[in-house]
């Protein structure tokens, strides 16, 4: 149990080293007004109008379930995650945890409000937003959010296995 | 090391500019707005703010031999700002753009300036005497994206630009009635204009920051896939070189000497890149060296000891807290976007300035360096 444990900790390691990575390669973002509409500025990664404002996107698997994302354009990068669902218990925590923090998406700033289709959550880091924060810290804050997520939503599987437990301990005393 | 002052004039700086007699710096502090600041002693002094555009600044120039201030604007316009008295006086610039311009120049007579842009073109502006105004030719249907560098070549005809197709090119930018015909004692005067010399289509990525050589025998730009690009003999047969480096894209360069290149970008640091004998050029070195340990023992020159011990103390500081990742902070701690040369002796430059998105005007020394003797 605890050899398996370290292992998958440190191919956790890896896999998010790896996506650290990609993303300081890939946060090099720039002010870049939109080509197509006159005085507007949006981030490229969204709009999709010009093909060579976009760079290939890189997508980060661990294993089946668990994916990343990466989508950069010349001054906006998207990072879509997909969060391991080993059972229907962690799919509906996942689904209402994630839903609980993209309602308050303005809060964390560069968390979009809707995942892209076939993830779980999605940020979206601008330009601007280099401006404002340090790149390092964007892509720690990025990085610990993958790592405490998958921290959360265990916690919360285990709460809501001991209550059952509980309840159905209680329920059942009754029939002694 | 080679840094002799840090002047932390804004939040943000998207492009600067230095006044002939370099006393005076205009920055643009990622706004509509222009902050001209004057040096005295002990700090600089914000002494004039230049407000006409209604959009953020992308390109400032200011022209050496008639003072003039030349500013570009996400919202189409552009201006060229006089000093009236004390006042700065903005003339409107004819550029018939429907879209955001991006960069500007001015050329090396001043007779003209280029401006380019996200709608695909560049203009070529110039003083009109009977209108009063400044008005524009438009090099058309040459780019397939936005246009992202300009530069002029010494000879005030040829005019290399940089686009987000990932190509360079070279047109002639010949007026008739602005340039003189048996001026230009080159071949390039022959050429009409807007005539492209030249496509260079050596990048995969966007490509930023061209610049001429001193000598205008040598063309580099850079690509956003960590290149950095080399040209020879402009003209039919050009001979290239890309030279691959591992850190992060630069965006802006500068030639010191006819075989030394400074690039600024995404790294915070200048790079160091210089030609052997042969004509090969190589990068050589980061100028703010911060992956050694920090220690004043770095800071080469007596003078810059101090420095030297305050960057090495912050950097430590930054070290510890942001442990899991590298921390680029050295002297600047973002994005650099614009290098500009401030003294220039004997056709090389002994000092330069780097801008960046972190607000730092950061003037920078190559003179005490022995192993700059190029």
């Amino acid at each position: 149990m605890a050899a398996s444990n370290t292992l998958t900790t440190m191919t956790s390691r890896l896999y998010l080293t790896c996506i650290r990575n990609t993303l300081e390669a890939a946060m090099c973002l720039q002010n870049f007004p939109c080509q197509e509409v006159e005085r507007h500025n949006k981030p490229e990664v969204e709009l999709k109008t010009s093909p060579e404002l976009l760079l290939n996107p890189v997508l980060i698997c661990r294993n089946e379930a668990e994916k990343c994302l990466i989508e950069t354009s010349i001054n906006s990068l998207r990072i879509s995650i997909k969060v391991k669902q080993a059972n229907e218990l962690e799919n509906i925590l996942t689904k209402r945890f994630l839903r609980f923090l993209s309602m308050r998406a303005e809060a964390f700033q560069v968390l979009r409000r809707k995942p892209v289709q076939g993830y779980d959550i999605s940020f979206l880091v601008t330009n601007y937003h280099c401006e404002d924060m340090h790149k390092n810290k964007l892509i720690d804050f990025i990085v610990q959010f993958m790592e405490d997520i998958d921290k959360e939503i265990y916690e919360l599987k285990l709460s809501v296995n001991t209550r059952g437990k509980l309840v159905a301990t209680e329920f059942l005393k009754q029939f002694l | 090391m080679a840094a002799t002052a840090v002047h932390q004039l804004a939040q943000c700086i998207t492009c600067h500019a230095w006044s002939p007699d370099q006393t005076m710096v205009a920055i643009c502090p990622n706004s509509n707005e222009v902050h001209i600041y004057k040096s005295s002693p002990d700090k600089w002094e914000q002494v004039h703010v230049l407000q006409k555009h209604d959009q953020i600044i992308s390109g400032i120039d200011w022209s050496t031999g008639s003072n003039k201030i030349v500013t570009v604007s996400h919202d189409r316009n552009s201006y060229v700002w006089n000093q009236e008295a004390s006042e700065w006086v903005p003339t409107l610039v004819i550029l018939r753009l429907n879209r955001a311009a991006l960069c500007v120049q001015w050329s090396p007579k001043e007779n003209k300036f280029a401006v380019g842009s996200g709608a695909k073109t560049v203009c070529i502006c110039y003083y009109e005497q009977e209108n009063n105004w400044w008005v524009s030719k438009l090099i058309r249907k040459r780019h397939n994206s936005s246009v992202t560098g300009v530069a002029w070549h010494p000879d005030n005809i040829l005019l290399a630009t940089t686009s987000t197709d990932g190509k360079c090119r070279i047109f002639s930018t010949f007026i008739k009635g602005v340039d003189s015909r048996d001026a230009g004692t080159t071949s390039s005067s022959e050429l009409k204009f807007g005539e492209q010399i030249v496509q260079l289509d050596l990048s995969f990525s966007w490509a930023f920051g061209v610049r001429w050589s001193p000598s205008g025998n040598t063309l580099a730009y850079v690509g956003h896939n960590s290149m950095i690009y080399f040209v020879d003999d402009v003209g039919p047969s050009p001979s290239a070189q890309s030279v691959a480096f591992s850190d992060l894209p630069l965006r802006d360069v500068l030639f010191v000497s006819e075989r030394m290149v400074i690039g600024v970008g995404f790294d915070c640091s200048p790079m160091v890149f210089t030609a052997d004998e042969r004509g090969i050029w190589n990068f050589v070195k980061l100028l703010d060296q911060r992956k050694l340990v920090p220690s004043s023992a770095n800071y080469g020159s007596q003078l810059s000891g101090a420095f030297g011990k305050l960057y090495g103390q912050s950097k430590h500081i930054s070290n510890d807290t942001v442990e899991p990742s590298r921390s680029r902070a050295g002297v600047h701690s973002n994005l650099i976007t614009s290098i500009l040369p401030l003294k220039v002796v004997g056709g090389a430059v002994k000092r330069f300035s780097t801008s960046g998105l972190d607000g730092k005007v950061v003037v920078w020394d190559l003179e005490n360096q022995s192993e700059f003797s190029l």
